[in-house]
């Protein structure tokens, strides 16, 4: 791996992140009302006390460059101010009690439509054309054609309201008490099951896609006829030849793909009512609770950024091609 | 030596007769792409709904001209049941074709518009020009699109109220369409960018330029033309993201319940606890439309790129 590469692709990461950073200061400036139009119209609010509010915020300096230092500097210190809904919690606490419900249900849903959609998609696009191709493609598409509320409404109808089999909502049952950790694992997985079910699901038909028309791709390369002309068996081409190659580009996609994912998955949460970071976007949308709104963008867009840079990365290390 | 008689070369009839030939050659392609087919006659059928839907349910039932009871299953009068406050859910439905397809036609547009004048400026010009707006496009592929139109949402809606109407429209749903279209475009303009800087190495856009072709005027009159097949192909694509995220983000809350598009209404079955009720009259209907209209758009979608797109011709 050159470093030149590498300097290159760092340079374009630190930059997205500064545009973030930057695009975050200017859209809560955008934004309508400011400590000194608290009561306006009441007579007894004098001017020296508005300004006395301004300056105490820090409203009265230009707004480049000491409100876009400050803003930095808090940033940069982790400081993402308060929520207006809670009361008294910094922004950092609110995003944090709800950062985990979400990274264990979308872990676990990534890591199951990886396997099952990249498995499909590996198998239908070399069997292109066939019956198993119309169906598991026809199948794909239809997933990939539904958002993810949309998959997980029916699932609450079918097996939680009908059949009873799952619970309709939360993480745990409210107010339960464990025996051991065994029970509290056996509650944690049927609350569990559904909303995975649902993304997992919703992911599958994407990858599905992603992988079918890769592996299509690798099946006309000249190697894949020369395993043929070597009379290597059909599995073990698939195997070890067309799938180390198709997977590279389906890998990248899929950390691209993750910034769509997390915003999709804010649909699922709402729907099973998960305690994580989807359900706090809609609570605070709602109640329009911007510090947290503004928390939670600074946060999926940089992970974004870096998931992508690590794909980057990774790619370039596994396929010198990209290097260029 | 006499000289032999040159018919006169009408050039206007002999460009529609090309185009005519090649509107046939395209239809007869598109023809034998069955599953193309399928999808532009489900395209075909909504758009009818959504052209007239009073000719087929009569007027949007609300609040006060509610013709059920709450939450009523399908039966003979309301045959897809009734929502939580009595109104009739095929009523409902096939007015939600209306709003959402228009949502999505306006946000195809915008996108469109930003996505070609982008990529073509951007791959014809070249330079500094193109350094600039090859970053701005990285920077808007990388950002979570559906994050930011979530944050952005809210405070467009805090900054022009809730009220506001541009031809029946109401604000909600301008805001909607609006930043949809300004989250979707640099996919297109990458597209677009690249298959200009293709056209524009060809002999004829030299000869524009030899001539004293205007930069304006070689983009509009010869480029332009020669990428506007991968402009369709990708408008119909758009179209279906673009009702995907309108559904989303309706769910999320942010439609509007005077103009219920079938997100909007998935967003009121669920805050009536439908799911939970075992109502699957109130959620099945528009959750069938929206899965099935962007099925047929990503079919016609896929077919017309496979027909138009010339890199994908072999495949």
């Amino acid at each position: 791996m050159s470093a030149r590469y590498l300097a290159r692709q760092s340079a374009q990461a630190i930059f997205t992140i500064c545009m973030i950073v930057l695009l975050n200061f200017i859209l809560f400036r955008m934004m309508p009302g400011s400590p000194d139009r608290v009561n306006p119209r009441n007579p007894n609010v004098t001017i020296e006390q508005r300004q006395a509010a301004l300056a105490r915020w820090g409203l009265n300096k230009p707004l480049i460059p000491d409100q876009l230092e400050a803003y930095v500097g808090a940033t940069l210190q982790g400081d993402l101010g308060y929520s207006m809904k809670f009361q008294g919690q910094a922004v950092t606490q609110v995003i944090g009690d709800r950062f985990g419900p979400t990274i264990l249900l979308i872990g676990l849903a990534e890591l199951i439509a990886i396997f099952v959609g990249l498995g499909l998609g590996a198998y239908t696009g070399w069997r292109r054309g066939g019956l198993a191709d119309r169906i598991g493609n026809g199948l794909s598409l239809i997933l990939y054609s539904m958002p993810y509320f949309v998959i997980g409404m029916p699932m609450i109808i079918i097996f939680a309201a009908g059949l009873g089999w799952f619970p309709t909502s939360g993480m745990l049952t409210a107010g339960a008490t464990y025996s051991g950790p065994v029970d509290f694992l056996r509650d944690l997985v049927a609350h569990l099951a559904l909303p995975l079910a649902t993304i997992s699901l919703g992911l599958i038909g994407g990858y599905s896609i992603l992988m079918r028309s890769s592996i299509t791709e690798t099946r006309a390369e000249d190697y894949i006829t020369t395993a043929r002309a070597k009379g290597l068996p059909d599995g073990k081409i698939l195997r070890s030849h067309a799938i180390p190659n198709a997977l590279l580009p389906a890998v990248t996609l899929v950390a691209i793909n993750l910034g769509y994912v997390v915003g999709g998955a804010i649909t699922a949460e709402i729907v099973f009512n998960w305690p994580g970071l989807g359900t706090l976007t809609v609570d605070a949308l709602n109640s329009r609770d911007y510090p947290v709104l503004q928390g939670i963008f600074l946060l999926l867009g940089v992970s974004v950024v870096l998931a992508n840079f690590v794909a980057d990365i990774v790619y370039g290390y596994l396929d010198p091609r990209v290097r260029q | 030596m006499s000289a032999v008689p040159v018919a006169p070369v009408n050039v206007r009839g002999v460009r529609w007769r090309l185009r005519l030939r090649n509107a046939r050659e395209f239809a007869r392609r598109y023809a034998r792409r069955t599953d193309g087919v399928v999808g532009a006659v489900i395209l075909v059928v909504f758009a009818v709904l959504a052209l007239a839907p009073q000719l087929f349910v009569g007027p949007l039932q609300t609040v006060t001209t509610a013709t059920g009871t709450s939450l009523d299953p399908p039966s003979a009068a309301h045959l897809f049941g009734t929502d939580e406050v009595g109104r009739d859910m095929l009523n409902l439905t096939v007015h939600g074709a209306r709003i959402s397809m228009t949502i999505g036609l306006l946000a195809t547009l915008i996108t469109i518009f930003f996505g070609a004048v982008i990529g073509i400026v951007s791959g014809y010009v070249g330079g500094r020009t193109d350094q600039v707006l090859m970053r701005l496009t990285d920077f808007f592929l990388v950002l979570p699109t559906f994050v930011l139109a979530i944050v952005l949402a809210p405070i467009i809606l805090d900054i022009v109220g809730t009220d506001a109407e541009l031809f029946g429209i109401r604000a909600t749903l301008l805001v909607i369409i609006v930043v949809i279209g300004l989250t979707s475009w640099a996919s297109m303009a990458r597209i677009i960018r690249s298959q200009t800087l293709s056209v524009k190495e060809r002999m004829f856009v030299d000869r524009a330029r030899v001539i004293g072709g205007s930069r304006a005027h070689i983009m509009r009159r010869h480029i332009l033309p020669n990428v506007v097949n991968l402009i369709v192909a990708n408008a119909v694509l758009t179209f279906a993201g673009a009702i995907f995220t309108e559904t989303t983000l309706s769910f999320i809350g942010l439609g509007d319940p005077f103009q219920p598009s079938w997100g909007q209404l998935l967003n009121a079955a669920q805050e009536a606890g439908a799911p939970g009720l075992g109502a699957w009259w109130y959620i099945v209907p528009p959750a069938v439309c929206v899965v099935v209209v962007i099925l047929a758009f990503t079919l016609v979608g896929n077919a017309l790129d496979d027909v138009l797109n010339p890199k994908s011709a072999t495949r």
